[in-house]
Formats: structure tokens, sequence, C-alpha cells
């Protein structure tokens, strides 16, 4: 257990505020991971499958992913990520606004793991992002190799 | 295209009434022509038997004369009682036959000269043939033989031959130049009947073809009816797409927007509370602050403690009816884009569970919900149904007249093939002048008593439009007000966009 290596989150959210509040809430959650945030679906891809800090050669990651990006759809990261061999057994959290019952179920569908839609409440949005930092909180993620 | 069309109607009918009277004109100068030929005709024939009459008549005469003569001339030879006879009974014939002559011949002047010359000859020799007659009876014979041979000499008999054969010729002659008058004039009209002939046969080909053409333009204007009435049905398809299309983009537009909207709002009330959470510390430390160090804390200090809750508070209060005016958008975007699954349904049960489901409420204001029977049913989709009836029934509860206990009633009756379902009640009614804006979306009547975004009737409305009707209101303010949701009888989806 001690070997475990901590687990990185990829949040992929263009709107700045919207990531604000989501790092403040997941800090408040007492979740100390480091959070790599991604303005644009692009750069975000680009680190998921290349980078050498990137899940995809180094270790394992948690997406917490925007939908409505400005040069990308979510759902074509999410297809990406779940495509890949390596990648695919990464937790993807979908958090957006979206509430629309088509998208959600194409969003699991493709593998999504968790789907949050965010509550313009802010209790609410407090609270759902709180519930995501005790799923962190629980998750194992052990070595391949282990 | 209906220019021209009606301008080859009016040519056509004017072509066709003037050949129409020159057909009849030309058949009129033809009848007209036959009839004044079969005159001539007649006349000819009767010329002809005029002159065969006269010829008769002269023959008779001729006959007489020469009998006469005969007689005469044999009693002076061999008196015998039988020749006088017949001398009596024919120079008897003579006068009467000349008088049938002449007035047979009184139209001819010169016949008329011939036949008088002719009395005056015959009076003479009859005269003559008398006297020699009553001598040779009365025994003179050598007296009146001698008479005779002078007269012989004289040749008058000769004489009324010759004349005789005048009249013959000259009755002759008439007829042939009566018979050349009228062969003239019969082939006259002849040529008038042949020309009006080939007139008519032309005015009939003129017809004819002007028909033609007429009633091949007629065909080609029909075919071409035909062809817009079958493409008026492409073109009716092609619109509902368009009004389709049109629509979706709107539901699109709105849902778009209305997501759009809302990510914003998750950072403005976000970012409130944080706010607050913030002047919440802010709060605790200006307490320490007063409480342990008062000469650092200025009057402006304290608006953290006033001003900031308040300003938080306005905008929360604002972001927040933002937030229900997007969901309410949201909400009629969504609606719009759901499948409709018509059904048969008993309005008396649908309608039933609805005034079932607000029995509670209805009864703590003490208001009464009726339905009237029967009503009848129709095929829709139940979902849009019972929602454009609940906003109704709810809408009649919550705005009553103070004082006046409300009562709610539901009727509906077929009208050809639509339904109309009216929602009556007492309460306090809708101004007139607001009766289309109560129906757009958050707009409000009368007082705002009530709480609501003022979506309900906008989404009644939409829902109407939906299953291809539509909704009116009857009211008076403090009347009580009536809406009137008249939808087909069975939905179909042909025609209406979705």
């Amino acid at each position: 257990m001690n070997d475990q290596r901590p687990v990185n989150i990829v949040m992929i959210e263009d709107d700045e505020g919207h990531a604000r509040l989501i790092e403040k809430n997941i800090r408040r959650a007492g979740i100390n991971n480091e959070i790599c945030h991604f303005t644009n679906g692009g750069e975000a891809l680009d680190y998921l499958l290349n980078h050498n800090n990137g899940p995809k050669l180094n270790g394992p990651a948690l997406v917490l992913l925007d939908l409505n990006l400005p040069d990308m759809s979510g759902t074509d990261i999410l297809a990406k990520v779940k495509g890949d061999e390596k990648l695919k057994r990464t937790p993807v959290v979908v958090l957006t606004t979206t509430d629309d019952k088509v998208e959600i179920q194409r969003c699991y569908d493709l593998g999504c793991n968790v789907y949050i839609t965010k509550p313009v409440n802010y209790e609410s949005f407090a609270e759902a992002i709180k519930q995501l930092g005790l799923f962190l909180s629980v998750m194992q993620v052990p070595e391949p190799e282990a | 295209m209906p220019y021209e069309f009606r301008l080859d109607e009016r040519r056509f009918n004017r072509l066709a009434l003037l050949a129409i009277l020159v057909g009849l004109g030309l058949l009129v100068v033809a009848f007209g022509t036959m009839i004044v030929s079969a005159m001539s005709n007649e006349r000819a024939t009767q010329w002809v038997r005029h002159t065969y009459q006269v010829i008769d008549e002269l023959d008779t005469l001729s006959l007489a004369i020469e009998r006469t003569e005969t007689a005469e001339r044999g009693y002076l030879l061999a008196p015998d009682p039988v020749r006088a006879n017949t001398h009596r009974r024919n120079s008897a014939l003579v006068m009467p036959s000349l008088g049938r002559l002449q007035s047979l011949t009184a139209d001819n002047p010169r016949q008329r000269q011939l036949t008088a010359e002719l009395r005056i000859k015959l009076v003479d020799q009859l005269a003559t043939i008398d006297d020699m007659m009553s001598r040779a009876e009365n025994g003179q014979l050598a007296a009146a033989r001698e008479e005779f041979a002078k007269r012989v000499k004289v040749r008058q008999i000769d004489q009324i031959r010759a004349l005789e054969s005048q009249i013959r010729a000259e009755e002759t002659r008439l007829l042939n130049d009566r018979q050349s008058v009228e062969s003239k004039r019969r082939s006259q009209f002849i040529l008038v009947f042949g020309v009006t002939g080939a007139l008519l046969l032309l005015a009939g080909l003129a017809t004819f073809a002007l028909v033609r053409r007429y009633t091949r333009d007629l065909a080609k204007a029909r075919d071409r009816l035909h062809l817009l009435n079958t493409d008026l049905e492409g073109v009716v398809s092609e619109r509902t797409a368009d009004l389709r299309r049109a629509n979706e983009e709107i539901q699109r537009f709105a849902y778009i927007v209305s997501h759009d909207l809302r990510s914003p709002l998750v950072n403005i009330l976000g970012f409130t509370s944080e706010l607050e959470e913030t002047n919440r510390s802010l709060g605790a430390l200006l307490e320490r602050a007063e409480k342990e160090a008062p000469q650092i804390v200025t009057p402006d200090s304290q608006a953290a403690r006033e001003d900031l809750p308040e300003a938080i508070g306005f905008i929360r209060a604002a972001t927040q009816k933002m937030d229900r005016l997007i969901n309410a958008i949201l909400k009629l975007s969504r609606e719009g884009r759901r499948t409709l699954a018509p059904q048969t349904l008993e309005m008396a049960e649908v309608l039933g569970d609805i005034v079932g489901s607000m029995e509670h409420r209805l009864a703590e204001i003490g208001a009464t919900a009726a339905i009237e029977q029967p009503i009848p049913d129709l095929v829709s989709d139940r979902v849009a149904i019972e929602q454009i009836f609940s906003n109704l029934i709810e809408n009649a509860s919550k705005y009553l007249q103070p004082g006046r206990p409300g009562e709610i009633i539901v009727r509906g009756y077929a009208q050809g093939d639509r339904l109309i379902y009216e929602v009556q009640d007492n309460g306090r009614g809708i101004d007139p002048k607001d009766h289309q804006r109560v129906f757009d979306l958050f707009r409000r009547s009368g007082v705002q008593d009530q709480p609501g975004e003022g979506i309900g009737l906008a989404h009644v409305r939409a829902l109407a439009y939906r299953l291809g009707g539509f909704i009116d209101l009857k009211s008076e303010l403090g009347q009580g007000a009536t809406f009137q949701v008249n939808l087909p009888a069975t939905y179909t989806d042909e025609g209406v966009p979705n």
C-alpha cells in the first residue's frame, strides 16, 4: 500500500470560474491531490496521451471533464480516453451543465464513470464536489504490475 | 397567367358569339334564298300551266270554230239536220271559249289586242255563218251557197286561223320569256345559295377551329392546374418541412441559450456564496477587532456587516430568479422536442384525475370543481393534454375573486371534426387588454399575489399549438374567465411541425 502513487486530477474545464469553484470545493473536501487544469480539449488530450507526467506514461489519474469546450466536444475526449488501451481504466467524471437525457446516456455509453450536472444552486454544487472528493479519497489505484 | 387566361376566355366568348351570329345570319339568308327559289320554281310551273291552259283553250276554240265551219259547209252541200245540229252545238261553244281565253290572257296587252281582233272576226264570222245557215234552213240554199262562195274568197277563216296561230306563238314566246326570266332568277338564287353555303361551311369550320383551340387551351390550363394541384401538396410539405426546420432551430436556440446562460450563473452564484463565506469570516474579524482594538474600526468598515450581506442577498435573489426563468425556457424547449404519442383519451377520466389530484387544495380554499357530462373523448397525447388542463384548472383555482367561493366548471363539445373544451371560473377575471399578453412567456396580469413565473399559459398555448389546436380566452375583470381549448378530435402529425 505504501508504494501506492498519488492520483493526479486532470480537470478539463474552459470556464475559469467553474474551475476555481471546483478546485476550492475539492480542497475543502480535504483532497490534496495535484490538479492539472486545461481550458481546451486539444491541450488536455495532448497531456493525457503524450505528456511525460500524463496518465498514459505516468501513473494513475482521474479526469474531470466538461462537455462544452471551445475547440471540441467533451464527448470526443471521453471517446478517445475510453478507446485507449492504457487509459480506458482511468475514471472519468463528466461535470457539466447539460442535463439532456440523450447526452447523459451517450456519455455512459462511451464509458463515463460518473455524470454530475453542475447545479446552479451553489450548495448543491459544493455538495456534489464534496461527494466527488469522498469518491476520490476511497479510490485505490494499484500498480498495474503489482 | 390568370390575366392571360381571362383574356383568352373573353376573346373566345366574343369570337364564338360572332361566329354564331354569322352562322345564324347565313342560315337565314340560305333559308330565304331557298324559299324565294322555290317560289320562283312554283311561279315557273304556274306559268307553264297557264300557257298550257291558254293553248288548251285556244285548241278548244279552234276546234269549235273549225267544226262550226265544217258543219256549215257540209250543210250547204247536203242539208242534213244532224249537221245543222252540229253547227248549233259548236257555234254555241265559240263565244264562251273566247271569253275564257280573253280572261286567261287579260294580263298581256299584246294578247288582249290579238284576242280583241279575234273577237271582232269571230263575231262577224259567226254572224255570217248563222245568216247562211238560217237562209239554207229556210229553203234559200242556193242563195246561201252563193253567199258562201263569196265569203270563201274573202278567206275570213284563214285570218281567224292566222290570228289563232299568232296568239299561240305569242303565248309560247311569253312562256319562253317567263321561263328564261325565272331560270335566270333561279340560277342567281342558286349562286347566292352556293355562296351562303360556302360561307356557312367556312363559319362552321372557323367555329370548329376556335372551339378546338379553346378546348385545347382549356385542357392545357386544366393540366397545368392539375399539375399545380399535385404540386401544391409538394409545396405544402416543403413549407411544412421549412416550418419544422425553423421550429427545430428555435428549439435548439432556446436550448443552447438556456444552457449557455446557466454556465455564468453557476459562477455568479458560486462566487456569491464564496463572498458570503469570506464576509462571514470578515464579520468575525470585525467583531474581534471591536472587542480588542475598537480604535481601528471605522464607520466604513461597518459596510462589511450591513451592506455586503444586503448586496449579496440581492445578487442571490436576482440570480435565482434568472435561473428559474432559464429553467422555464428550457422546460418549454424540452417540451417542444418531446415525441407525442397520440392515444384515445377518456376525457371524463383524465379531467377527473386532474381535479382529484387538486381536491385537497380546492377544499383548503373553499372552491369546487365540476366536470359537465357528457364530455367528448379525443385522440391526442396524454401528457400534453394533462399538462394543458392541470395548468388551466390550477389557474382557475388560483385567481379567485375575494369574497366569492370559487366555482370551476369544465365542459366540452364537438364542432365539426374539432373538439372545444372550456374551463370556466368565477374568479377575478382578466382585463380584455391583457388577453393576448397572458399567453406570453413571463407575462402575467392583475395583482401579483400568487407565486409563479408567468410560464403556465405560455406552456399551455405552446402545447395546444403542438397538438394542432389553439387556445382562446373570454373574460371581463371581476366576471370570471373562460379558457377555450380548440383541438382536433384526432391528432395527426401531418402538417403539424414538431
